[in-house]
């Protein structure tokens, strides 16, 4: 198959079948996550699966990043954030509840499928839902601060455990689609998809920054960034980052939590499968 | 925020108590140490080294060792960690030659402490970082220069 | 709102390495605030003094030249389980902060 990804590379056009069409079964998932998994591993030697947590961090030719990411996590900075995500996590709301009560899915297996709705269940949607449902308001900037913390917070309870999204239903396939077909195909003033960089360009240099491979994506979210820190703003949740993502290729960027994130979060974590949880991530 | 309390030289309120009880206020040796305004002023790095130490020869020494990236991630958290083997030190200081004020922080250390000192700087462009190690009535040196690019991707 | 955060780890050597973290702006002064174009006054830690079992071992010097939320980290060469680190700063416009552990 690995023929077929490098014709796909080259043609950077959109992948198997028609554009419109919807259908994938759950075999052809798993090959997919076969086929990019195995891409990677082989692109870096040497690295297994689980470093892949550590992003960049983990590849051999960048060693000094590596250095520099270390001595910052001997004491990570987001250590006092995540202290005060602890404290606001069991602070009861006004009935007397706390997030401990909410009906959230374990910290690994998001985004889930919600047949009832036909729509994607994500960590940051149902924290909104849990603060309604209590009759709390809910959080506004859904990409940093608060609730990137949150989220945090209750994810790195399941450190460890592997990305284990659940693709078995029609529905969930249907959005594993929409996100995949989102990943390969190109957009913005510079043309580029998330595959040229991330597959494609994976280890690579650009401007000064280097490209994250995509195996590793969504198991350390969220993010405490060195370069939002300065900016006063550290936190970012996976959408946030896919808002930037697309503004740097001179695309406009989609909503937080809209569908067309939630459908490339959903791809992301699917080939991301057994990677372990390793949240939040320290990177520049 | 809180007013200046502890300059008005009272016992009453807050960190003079809290200092005189925790012991801070002995030995005087640590106290009588000020923060080091000339040397923060200084806009060169020998203003600085003259600032903080005087006359005292200094020296290169191998003893001194400096942790730090070759290229930082990124210039406003740049992170050192600095030790010596001296036995008898008894102040680290960070220098940066390209910052336009080099000295960017030092430590002043009595028997019990070792010489270790790790922080995060601020560096403005690709420089020397020099780590002065105050030891046997001499002054050691390292350096180490750490590259500080700017931009990059990742909104 | 300043929070200050002590970890204590031991060390090769025998004694312990003491990491502090102190959540504050560190600004230098030269900073404009983006929407009243006003430069932001400097505000950053200037001393940290360190004490094992109340006696002061080390004093810190900070500058504006120090990272935002500053990592701190000295060395005891004559520490024990049961003893107590305190560290107690202050800043430019006279604030003040600390905090103390035991060693494990």
């Amino acid at each position: 198959m690995k023929k077929f990804l490098t014709a796909v590379l080259m043609a950077g056009a959109f992948v198997i079948g028609a554009p419109a069409a919807n259908a994938i079964s759950e075999a052809e998932i798993k090959k997919d996550i076969e086929e990019f998994q195995s891409f990677f591993l082989k692109r870096f030697p040497g690295v297994t699966l689980a470093e892949y947590s550590d992003g960049v961090n983990a590849l051999p030719q960048y060693a000094e990043r590596r250095a520099n990411w270390e001595l910052l996590m001997e004491f990570p900075p987001y250590e006092t954030e995540m202290d005060k995500a602890a404290e606001e996590w069991v602070k009861p709301f006004a009935n007397g509840k706390t997030f401990d009560d909410c009906d959230l899915a374990a910290g690994n297996v998001y985004p889930v499928y919600d047949a009832a709705t036909d729509d994607l269940r994500t960590l940051v949607g149902d924290i909104n839902a849990c603060l309604k449902a209590n009759g709390e308001k809910p959080i506004k900037n859904v990409k940093v601060g608060k609730m990137a913390r949150l989220i945090a917070h209750y994810r790195a309870q399941f450190n460890g455990q592997p990305m284990a999204v659940d693709y078995s239903q029609a529905g969930a396939q249907k959005w594993y689609e929409k996100g995949r077909q989102f990943y390969w195909a190109k957009r913005g003033q510079l043309n580029f998809s998330c595959a040229n960089c991330h597959v494609q360009n994976a280890g690579n240099k650009i401007r000064g920054d280097v490209l994250s491979p995509g195996l590793g994506h969504t198991s350390g979210f969220p993010v405490y960034r060195t370069k939002w820190a300065v900016a006063g703003k550290p936190w970012g949740t996976i959408h946030r980052r896919y808002g930037g993502c697309n503004k740097q290729v001179r695309a406009k960027p989609f909503k937080a939590q809209g569908t067309e994130y939630k459908a490339l979060e959903l791809y992301e974590a699917v080939m991301n499968t057994g990677v372990p949880l390793k949240v939040p991530s320290q990177r520049q | 925020m809180k007013r200046r309390v502890f300059l008005k030289g009272s016992f009453a309120a807050g960190t003079i108590a809290v200092a005189a009880a925790a012991g801070l206020l002995t030995p005087r040796r640590v106290l009588a140490a000020s923060w080091p305004e000339t040397a923060f002023d200084a806009k060169n790095e020998t203003d600085a080294v003259k600032a903080l130490f005087g006359d005292m020869p200094v020296v290169d020494s191998d003893a001194i060792s400096i942790k730090a990236p070759l290229q930082a991630e990124n210039g406003a958290v740049v992170p050192i960690k600095a030790w010596t083997s001296l036995s008898n030190a008894e102040a680290i200081a960070i220098v940066v030659e390209k910052n336009p004020a080099p000295w960017a922080t030092s430590v002043e250390v009595m028997p019990g402490a070792g010489g270790l000192y790790s922080t995060r700087i601020k560096m403005g462009q690709t420089s020397p970082v020099t780590c002065y190690v105050k030891a046997g009535g001499k002054i050691h040196k390292a350096a180490h220069v750490v590259k500080v690019t700017v931009g990059g991707c990742g909104g | 709102m300043a929070a200050t955060k002590m970890k204590i780890k031991k060390d090769k050597s025998g004694g312990h390495v003491v990491m502090v973290l102190v959540k504050h702006p560190m600004e230098t002064g030269n900073r404009k605030d983006k929407k009243t174009g006003k430069k932001v006054p400097a505000h950053y830690v200037k001393t940290m003094v360190f004490t094992h079992n109340g006696a002061a071992v080390a004093q810190a010097s900070l500058g504006p030249a120090v990272s935002k939320n500053p990592l701190t980290q000295i060395l005891l060469t004559n520490s024990n389980s049961g003893d107590t680190v305190s560290v107690q700063w202050t800043d430019n416009q006279g604030e003040t902060g600390g905090t103390e552990a035991t060693i494990k």
